[in-house]
């Protein structure tokens, strides 16, 4: 045998409610593991819906759907109120604050009678104005967070972290809430089916809704109007509703679109400068020691000659006024004290005796020395043209010490 | 007799059980010598000797030109030589290809070739060395033909590297520093000059034990790519790693919660989970280094830096976001935990809601326990509202 039923929420109404459901259980969850983000079940959730970007992205995708579904809900409550003249059932009064006073009382015993209520009772009235502060304070400090340049030119900078702070504080109220609120009363004391099947029983509307359910039964609840009155209505009704409502549509999206709040590449390094960049070159790459001074060559013993010396030919110089120094400059590494190829040029005795090839210089004829004829073949180290004219004339002029 | 038999029965036993242990300990010690000389060779002294090569490398001055134009320098100070860690080396065991004058005739274009050539006889003593280089990215860039990169000599003169102070880690210790970030100079001398102006780089020049020379963030031969997603993502870890250091910190009154703070805000949650769940994607997000700066960190109270000066922040907001304005800077707390005179506002909104959702769940929660009350009061007797649909 079955109860008698009576209608509660139409069709469009439950699908309002399912749209509710989905967009607030998306919101709460892909923002609550943002708000802890850090927590091992949230990175786990982060990680299934594709990372942090994608979890932003469905977060505020249902942000837009849940504040189009108020919009939505807005035109609906103008249609009831203005054209339908329905009671304002969900205003809240003084009649709720005594019926949970009197709920309270009769569960407790201290009352006879449980409350009778109306077609939305404190505990539904309670939940739908909480929503409606959500939507409030969500709706202000999400768009506060998804446009902080525009907030900081508006309101100082503090408010941001401050919306951030509200944004993730009210929603672990709004989600809790639900949990304990919603759920009890919908789910856990008795199923409520009115939101799936549309329809409640007798006895549950007796216990719920008993000031409704004598008014249906006595005929109270339709204000009957004419065609012509509801056409009237209609005539301010549909512009009105529609202005105003593609109004807040196009300033949701303008709130959700507008701003370009950062750069999309990664920032260039402040400050930065090349990361390659040599320091100025010097000469050679390796690190110029501290000089170990080349000995001065010192006098080969016995090389002080008497002074009644003839002078050496006009215009050529000796070993002593510099051509010591072209060999020293050139041969001497090699053919210093190392003697390479048994050629010791630190000396005039020494130079004069030649190495492993010979006299090094046949004085007076520089196309015989030597010396010139491996200059003029290619020598690992050779003489400048310079120099080397000068060593010529040296040996031309005799090749003399000094 | 027969006292004194076992007795000396009894000593052989115990040279016998100690025979085992004994040789033990030598082969203990025989493995332990050459690892406490770090898998280095032995050293005889220079054999052959070094003076005939020396005896024209050893002048100033020495050069030679390379087809490509490059000159390199030939010389080797003796003094210098004879006092760093190869003294004890003979130039051949290094100048293998040379052995004779004149030299063989060396196939090298440019000076980079020459010097690249010698790579390996870095690596045929210092092994462990050349192991951990493989993957640096100084040895990548230059398989990737980078002309740049460094080989071992670039970095160390071997005729005249001195010994580096370790710790018992093996990794240089702070007073080698300034030393290192010469060396490093040497190519990065951008980086280096602001390096070297900046809180971090002018403690180096002070000889502090505290601040981070190039290696303690880069490596050393273990250097990785900077510009890299993965050092990008994983550096505020580095910075952290003193910079939640209270023993370090404790001395210059800096705060420890610079990580905390930093990953409890929008930035650092995004960078963190990015490090965590997709470490190979890049993230414009900013790290510590974004707005701190990277080689040119200054103290936040520097005057023309620091990003306790307003505008100073407000230059670093806008490197991302170009349009922020001055009001934009005080979005970003600073590293602060909210608290009455820092954030009063973030502060009072915690404050609110720390009262308002006890409150309101508590209140909810006794109305629902009366309700509870009364159902199980009831259970089982006929009450009007007690029937569930069916």
């Amino acid at each position: 045998m079955s109860e008698t039923k009576y209608v509660r929420f139409e069709l469009a109404r439950r699908l309002e409610h399912a749209v509710l459901i989905l967009s607030f259980t998306t919101l709460g969850l892909t923002g609550l593991i943002q708000r802890f983000a850090t927590a091992g079940v949230s990175e786990f959730l982060i990680r299934l819906l594709g990372g942090i970007e994608p979890t932003r992205i469905i977060h505020r995708t249902a942000a837009a759907i849940f504040l189009l579904e108020a919009v939505y809900h807005l035109v609906v409550l103008g249609y009831k109120l203005y054209i339908q003249r329905a009671e304002a059932s969900m205003m809240p009064g003084i009649k709720d604050v005594r019926d949970v006073i009197q709920f309270v009382g009769f569960n407790l015993g201290f009352t006879k009678d449980h409350p009778k209520m109306g077609r939305f009772n404190f505990a539904e009235k309670a939940e739908y104005w909480a929503m409606l502060w959500g939507l409030v304070m969500m709706g202000l400090t999400g768009l506060m967070l998804w446009n902080p340049i525009s907030t900081a030119n508006l309101l100082p900078g503090q408010f941001i972290p401050a919306a951030k702070a509200a944004h993730g504080l009210e929603a672990i109220l709004a989600v809790l809430a639900i949990i304990l609120w919603h759920f009890y009363h919908v789910h856990i004391k008795l199923w409520n089916w009115a939101m799936l099947r549309g329809t409640m029983t007798q006895s549950q509307m007796e216990e719920e809704h008993a000031l409704e359910l004598e008014a249906i039964q006595s005929g109270k609840t339709i204000t009957p109007y004419s065609a012509q009155e509801r056409a009237r209505r209609m005539r301010i009704f549909v512009p009105v509703s529609a202005v105003s409502s593609i109004f807040l549509v196009v300033v949701i999206f303008m709130f959700l679109s507008y701003e370009k709040t950062a750069i999309t590449t990664v920032p260039p390094v402040l400050g930065g400068v090349a990361a390659y960049q040599r320091q100025t070159a010097t000469a050679l790459p390796t690190r110029a020691p501290t000089v170990t001074p080349v000995p001065t060559p010192t006098k080969a013993p016995g090389a002080s000659q008497a002074p009644t010396q003839p002078p050496a030919a006009a215009g050529a110089a000796t070993w002593n006024s510099g051509v010591s120094q072209l060999f020293q400059d050139t041969c001497a590494a090699c053919h210093g004290s190392a003697a390479m190829g048994g050629l010791n040029v630190s000396t005039y005795a020494d130079a004069m005796k030649g190495g492993s090839s010979g006299a090094l210089v046949t004085p007076g004829n520089p196309d015989t020395s030597t010396l010139i004829i491996k200059m003029k073949a290619g020598h690992a180290k050779t003489f400048s043209d310079a120099e080397l004219a000068k060593i010529v004339d040296w040996i031309k002029a005799g090749a003399l010490e000094k | 007799m027969k006292d004194l038999c076992l007795h000396i029965r009894r000593r052989w036993f115990v040279l016998v059980a100690l025979l085992p242990l004994l040789v033990g300990l030598m082969v203990l010690a025989g493995q332990a010598a050459p690892v406490a000389a770090a898998g280095l060779p032995e050293t005889d002294p220079q054999k052959p000797d070094n003076t005939a090569c020396l005896a024209c490398h050893g002048q100033t001055g020495q050069s030679m030109k390379l087809p490509n134009g490059d000159v390199l320098g030939t010389s080797v100070d003796s003094k210098m030589f004879d006092a760093s860690v190869h003294m004890n080396f003979s130039c051949a065991t290094c100048h293998v290809n040379i052995s004779a004058y004149p030299h063989p005739k060396n196939a090298s274009q440019t000076a980079k070739e020459y010097r690249a050539q010698y790579k390996d006889a870095c690596a045929n003593c210092h092994k462990a060395l050349a192991a951990e280089l493989q993957d640096s990215a100084h040895t990548l860039l230059g398989k990737n033909g980078n002309p740049n990169t460094p080989v071992c000599i670039d970095c160390h003169n071997a005729h005249t590297q001195q010994p580096v102070k370790k710790d018992a880690a093996g990794k240089p210790t702070y007073e080698e520093n300034a030393t290192i970030a010469k060396v490093c100079a040497t190519c990065h001398n951008g980086i280096y000059q602001q390096y070297i102006e900046s809180v971090h780089g002018a403690g180096v020049t002070a000889n502090n034990p505290d601040v981070p020379a190039c290696g303690a963030c880069h490596g050393i031969h273990t250097i990785t790519d900077a510009r890299s997603v993965e050092f990008r993502l994983k550096s505020p870890d580095l910075c952290a790693k003193c910079h939640t250091d209270a023993k370090i910190m404790g001395k210059y009154n800096i705060s420890t919660e610079v990580l905390s703070t930093y990953v409890a805000d929008f930035h650092g949650t995004t960078v963190t989970l990015f490090e965590k769940l997709s470490p190979d994607q890049q993230t414009n997000k900013p790290v510590c280094y974004d707005c701190h700066g990277v080689h040119n960190i200054a103290r936040t109270s520097d005057p023309q830096k620091g990003l306790q000066i307003k505008a100073n922040m407000l230059k670093a907001c806008q490197n991302c976001h170009p349009d922020a304005n001055i009001n934009f800077p005080d979005s970003w707390l600073s590293h602060y935990i909210p608290s009455p005179e820092k954030a009063p506002l973030v502060y009072y909104v915690n404050l609110v809601y720390t009262i308002l959702i006890p409150v309101v769940l508590g209140g909810m929660a006794l109305i629902i326990l009366t309700d509870i009350y009364r159902r199980l009061r009831m259970r089982g007797k006929p009450a009007h509202a007690e029937t569930k649909e069916k």
